[in-house]
């Protein structure tokens, strides 16, 4: 257990954005409730392994992304749909109601994003974390995150919008 | 820096975070802040994503998530607990029962000791017996122990073969037989049948048998006794009277 911070405290401050953080991976409360029981069940067991106790929040986060990953693997239910087959049937969002959006758009937007593509997406606009950090949560080199945090932004915003933005092609991203 | 540079930097710029504290980024906005178009494009990319990030910010936990966490983990230690109990005093069980084996079978088992057979030929001889056979004939005595598969091919002290030979009885120790010869004394009153008992049993039935030929004298119960061994058997004589008496036979 993180020093000074007991089991329930740690889940009284981390079990909101954590799953806020499953939510938007699984867009299924079930789910997404399952993966955050099932991360802290996991630090109950393990925590105490973890040395560095600042960490403890990424820790819960990695953890949380591993299991998700694990689950995806198990599952057939997350089919890989590339984005140009599905931008067809996604809502086409005008510009001007971009902040007229309801979360469920969203995040049926950021579904039909590669897989590799949703977790630093979401976990850019859910936790305000550095881009060390998510590269820390997602156990990938800082470089990786950038670029498909890049990618991942420019097809969110374009399947929302249906602007094609031609920033990252012009540079080579 | 040009323009579509400073556009793609941008583009991973989240106002109010340390982002602002990169290199590129802060030169990405202060190109922002001289080129209108740029600027333009910033404000706009910065409201898109403050609603996206809204967006996502409105995901809110189910109700009594936090309380199901807390619990189910409580119920999971309290599990874990209990398995633990269980465990230890399943182990504790087994190394008592183990313990408890041990000792079982590596005690010396009273019965079978020199002493307990003893009291238990005294006791027979004390508190009243039945003659298998009433004869002062050694032979029929000798052929009705054979016969009983109780030793019969005893030795006598000579002093004792002048005793007066009243009969005979089996008796059991252990599951082995004993051949309990009963003689009369001269001191004996009329009424008395016998009051000098020999017990010969196997030696190797009674743990700690004397080792010699020689007799060890005691007491034993109200019976002055003397016991020896020879050949592979175990005398134990016996009588109510006194030393001397019992002495007078070995």
């Amino acid at each position: 257990m993180a020093e000074g911070m007991d089991f329930d405290s740690l889940v009284a401050r981390y079990y909101e954005p954590l799953y806020q953080f499953a939510f938007s991976l699984t867009r299924d409360e079930a789910d997404a409730c399952d993966l955050v029981q099932q991360s802290f069940c996991i630090w109950a067991n393990k925590g105490h392994q973890l040395r560095d106790l600042t960490k403890v929040k990424t820790w819960l986060f990695t953890t949380l992304h591993r299991e998700f990953l694990s689950a995806c693997r198990k599952r057939t239910r997350f089919p890989h749909v590339e984005l140009e087959h599905a931008a067809g049937d996604l809502p086409v969002v005008t510009p001007p109601s971009v902040n007229q959006l309801d979360t469920a758009q969203v995040l049926l937007a950021l579904a039909q994003l590669d897989e590799v593509y949703q977790a630093p997406v979401a976990l850019f606009y859910l936790q305000d974390y550095s881009y060390n950090e998510i590269a820390s949560i997602l156990e990938v080199p800082l470089g990786t995150v950038k670029s498909r945090l890049a990618r991942g932004l420019e097809r969110l915003h374009q399947l929302l919008t249906g602007e094609k933005n031609t920033t990252l092609k012009q540079n080579n991203l | 820096m040009n323009c579509d540079e400073a556009k793609t930097i941008l583009l991973l710029y989240r106002p109010g975070t340390a982002d602002a504290e990169d290199p590129d980024v802060a030169e990405a906005l202060a190109l922002a802040e001289r080129e209108g178009e740029l600027k333009e494009w910033q404000v706009i990319h910065c409201a898109r994503q403050a609603a996206l990030r809204g967006t996502f910010h409105q995901i809110a936990a189910p109700a009594g998530l936090k309380e199901q966490i807390i619990s189910e983990q409580a119920a999971q230690e309290r599990m874990r607990v209990w398995r633990k109990q269980v465990a230890l005093t399943a182990v504790a069980a087994v190394l008592l029962l183990m313990a408890f084996g041990s000792f079982w079978y590596s005690r010396p088992a009273p019965e079978d000791t020199l002493v307990i057979y003893q009291n238990q030929m005294a006791g027979v001889a004390l508190r009243g017996y039945a003659m298998d056979v009433v004869t002062n004939d050694p032979a029929t005595i000798r052929a009705y122990l054979a016969q009983n598969h109780a030793p019969a091919d005893f030795i006598l002290p000579a002093p004792l073969q002048q005793a007066v030979l009243a009969g005979c009885a089996v008796e059991n120790w252990q599951g082995v037989k004993v051949a309990m010869v009963c003689f009369r004394t001269r001191q004996a009153p009329p009424e008395v049948t016998s009051d000098l008992w020999l017990f010969i049993v196997d030696r190797k039935s009674v743990r700690k048998s004397p080792a010699g030929t020689a007799p060890q004298l005691s007491k034993i119960n109200r019976l002055t006794t003397a016991t020896w061994t020879q050949g592979d058997q175990l005398y134990f004589l016996g009588t109510a009277g006194d030393m001397q008496t019992l002495q007078q036979y070995l």
